[in-house]
């Protein structure tokens, strides 16, 4: 639906987008992760057409991106707001047609989300009138009101309250499941876990991860096994499969050999009589990842 | 490059009209929904009906205080054509006979039934020519009120006594037994001169009041259109960067058709408000009828009416393609507003220059400032209602300089509108606008 190709693009000096390629798929969340400035809005901007890469291609449902395309994307830029003395409805009715909607259509399905995330009675106020979270409602909902294939969302969930959040990620997983090609840039590690399928990874403009969000955990996974309960030998020795024992959190933490397997390790617990009350063979969170990943973390490079 | 280099011609062909199609589309949206959003505005509204009713309340007022005064000058005498009653009381030795033509308003009655008129309110003044008269020179005035007369009353009374003296010269010159027309060439002179040069050629006319006002009235129209027009472009484009909308609008726009979507919308709205106060002159003129004198009699050469439309739309692009570009790249409203009037500056130096094009047309200066693009829609527009004939090569000059200027202006306009609209509270560098407005694509 996406593809990014070797894409180049310079502001003054700075490289902000270097050599960077991926792809979106239709029915998928790509989260697009990076510190502030690694250049992710700018890339989202180019594919929207509204900055063009200094070198490099970008295709949009099969062709260079433009005006032929834009009623089919949905986006929800990070700077966000509403004409502040236009009513709601009005405004969003705007957004649709300029998304390519008969105006007469445009309002009726904006009447229809409107009552749907329970600003039906507000819908006639000016955007002034209204609080931060209608604001935010309204603003999701301009952006999805033309059911677009690809939906580009930089920074969703900053400055939501907690149940516009969960709004938002109702919304964003209904797109997806609906077919639509989800691109979400986030600081929010936690989120990014939760939604997305796969996700790219870019510091300075250039990428350092990319893929599925299992796979980039497993190969940052170190072979821990946390293990918690009682009469577990504490000595390395006594194991086939363990190379380090140490305590942590209340759990047990060994460090596997690279060649043996959690399963083999499990066995070897239940031999030597230990009361397994939990289990659980430790994996990186997408945070730990991205703190390790942009330091400078040198297993990125394997999985690039 | 932004698309895949092997896209086969024809396909590539078909995308551009694509959209092209989906650009023009775009533009009559955002050309619709400005218009509409700016006309219903309670200050356009209230700005556009303010003129005439206020000029309308003025002339009311004004005719009012003067009791149905404004002329210019006219056949019924000093201040004009004015409605009023010449009651006389004739108790002289001489016959008079008033004659409709000449002197339409005079009522003679006798004293007792002018004084009761009086008394009813239905006249101001009753002019009493004494039994003493012609011997002694000296009538009476008789006014209906003690308190000294406003200015609609002064300016009745001057006509009253115009009317009176020809009443009595046309009775002394036929008592006389002048012959009737001889009285007609006394009371009247002439009614024209022909004037000639020494070669016998006949002179220009002599400029009417109607030939200064014409260049004027078309050169303030425009700039009152620019300024009203630009505001309403500033307005919108920083509202949208203020109010966060506007990356929303350019996903959706590109910048080229987002801007000239404004230009034409508010353009418009402009124009209407135009329109409705050039109705309401067209409207006014016919009703003030000949309160407005020569005013009334304007008329322009279809040719001169093609060009100012031209000169107008042409300079209402540039200029509306520029005031686009610095609403975009001001940080905020009042830095956007002091940006545009270096800008709008430019529209209104001819005006300054106004002396030179009454003295002498043909000046340099006038050439040069019909040649400078900023300031050729202006010039030409004074150019076009005060040269007697055409000046057809400066015509053309000034028309291919200002349509090149309003092309590069607008493609230099749309990249500055492209590259700065998105930097928000930020002031953009020189060297920034200027790689903008150089920058591939």
């Amino acid at each position: 639906m996406v593809v990014v190709d070797g894409v180049w693009k310079r502001f003054g000096n700075v490289d902000v987008v270097q050599d960077l390629s991926f792809d979106v798929r239709p029915g998928e969340v790509l989260g697009f992760l990076g510190p502030n400035g690694a250049g992710k809005t700018t890339t989202m901007r180019m594919i929207l057409d509204i900055i063009r890469p200094d070198r490099g291609s970008i295709a949009v449902f099969g062709g260079a991106p433009g005006v032929e395309h834009q009623a089919r994307v949905g986006y929800l830029p990070e700077e966000r707001g509403l004409y502040r003395d236009v009513p709601v409805l009005d405004t969003l009715t705007y957004f649709g047609a300029l998304r390519g909607l008969p105006t007469a259509e445009a309002r009726r399905r904006a009447t229809r989300w409107l009552e749907d995330v329970g600003l039906g009675p507000s819908m006639k106020q000016k955007a002034a009138e209204l609080s931060r979270g209608m604001h935010q409602k309204a603003q999701v909902v301009a952006t999805v009101l033309h059911d677009p294939d690809l939906l580009i969302v930089d920074e969703p969930f900053q400055g939501l309250d907690p149940v516009n959040a969960e709004m938002l990620k109702g919304v964003i997983t209904a797109q997806r499941d609906r077919g639509a090609a989800v691109v979400m840039s986030t600081h929010d590690m936690a989120d990014a876990q939760t939604l997305c399928d796969r996700i790219l990874l870019i510091d300075k403009g250039r990428r350092l991860l990319y893929g599925r969000v299992p796979d980039i955990q497993r190969a940052f996974s170190d072979g821990a096994v946390e293990v918690r309960g009682g009469g577990i030998p504490m000595d390395p020795q006594r194991y086939r499969s363990v190379s380090e024992v140490s305590v942590a959190n209340g759990s047990v933490r060994f460090l596997l050999h690279s060649d043996a397997s959690a399963q083999a390790f499990f066995q070897e617990l239940a031999e030597l009589g230990a009361a397994v009350e939990r289990f659980e063979v430790s994996t990186p969170t997408l945070n730990e990842i991205f703190i390790r990943t942009v330091a400078g973390d040198r297993r990125a490079e394997a999985v690039r | 490059m932004t698309g895949p280099s092997t896209e086969p011609e024809e396909r590539r062909a078909r995308r551009g009209r694509a959209s092209l199609r989906g650009s023009i589309g775009l533009l009559a949206v955002v050309a619709k929904r400005d218009y509409l959003r700016t006309v219903r505005r309670r200050g356009f509204v209230f700005g556009t009906l303010l003129l005439p009713l206020g000029i309308g309340f003025f002339m009311t007022l004004s005719g009012f205080v003067s009791g149905g005064g404004l002329g210019i000058g006219g056949p019924d005498g000093p201040g004009g054509p004015v409605d009023f009653v010449l009651l006389v009381a004739n108790e002289s030795p001489l016959d008079l006979q008033p004659a409709a033509p000449l002197t339409p308003h005079v009522q003679l009655v006798s004293r007792e039934e002018g004084l009761r008129r009086l008394g009813a309110g239905s006249a101001e003044e009753l002019y009493v020519l004494p039994s003493t008269y012609p011997d002694d020179p000296t009538l009476l005035r008789i006014d209906a009120r003690a308190a000294a007369q406003p200015l609609g009353g002064l300016q009745r009374q001057g006509a009253q006594q115009h009317e009176l003296a020809l009443l009595i010269q046309t009775t002394l010159l036929r008592d006389a037994a002048v012959a009737p027309d001889v009285v007609q060439r006394v009371v009247a002179p002439f009614t024209a001169i022909d004037a000639q040069t020494l070669s016998g050629a006949p002179v220009a006319a002599d400029p009417s009041i109607a030939s200064f006002l014409l260049p004027f009235a078309f050169t303030m129209l425009f700039v009152l259109s620019i300024f009203i027009t630009t505001g309403y472009l500033l307005q919108s484009v920083t509202e949208e960067k203020e109010n966060r909308v506007v990356e929303i609008v350019l996903s959706s726009v590109p910048a080229l058709p987002l801007m000239g979507g404004k230009i034409l919308g508010l353009g418009a709205a402009g124009l209407t408000q135009v329109v409705v106060w050039v109705l309401t002159a067209a409207i006014a003129a016919p009703l003030l009828g000949d309160r407005m004198g020569e005013l009334s009699s304007i008329s322009i050469s279809p040719v001169t009416l093609i060009l100012a439309v031209a000169y107008f739309a042409l300079g209402y692009l540039a200029y509306g393609a520029m005031f686009s570009a610095v609403g975009a790249l001001a940080p905020g409203s009042r830095e956007a507003q002091q940006y545009a009037g270096i800008f709008g500056f430019a529209a209104v130096v001819p005006l300054i220059f106004s002396g030179l094009f009454l003295a002498d047309i043909e000046s340099p200066i006038v050439t040069v400032l019909a040649l400078i693009p900023l300031t050729t829609p202006a010039t030409m527009l004074m150019v076009l209602t005060l040269a007697p004939e055409p000046p057809w090569l400066l015509i053309v000059a000034s028309l291919t300089s200002l349509a090149l200027f309003t092309l590069v202006a607008t493609v230099a306009s749309a990249r500055v509108f492209r590259a700065t609209l998105l930097l928000y509270g930020v002031r953009p560098s020189i060297g920034r606008i200027v790689g903008a407005i150089f920058a591939r694509g």
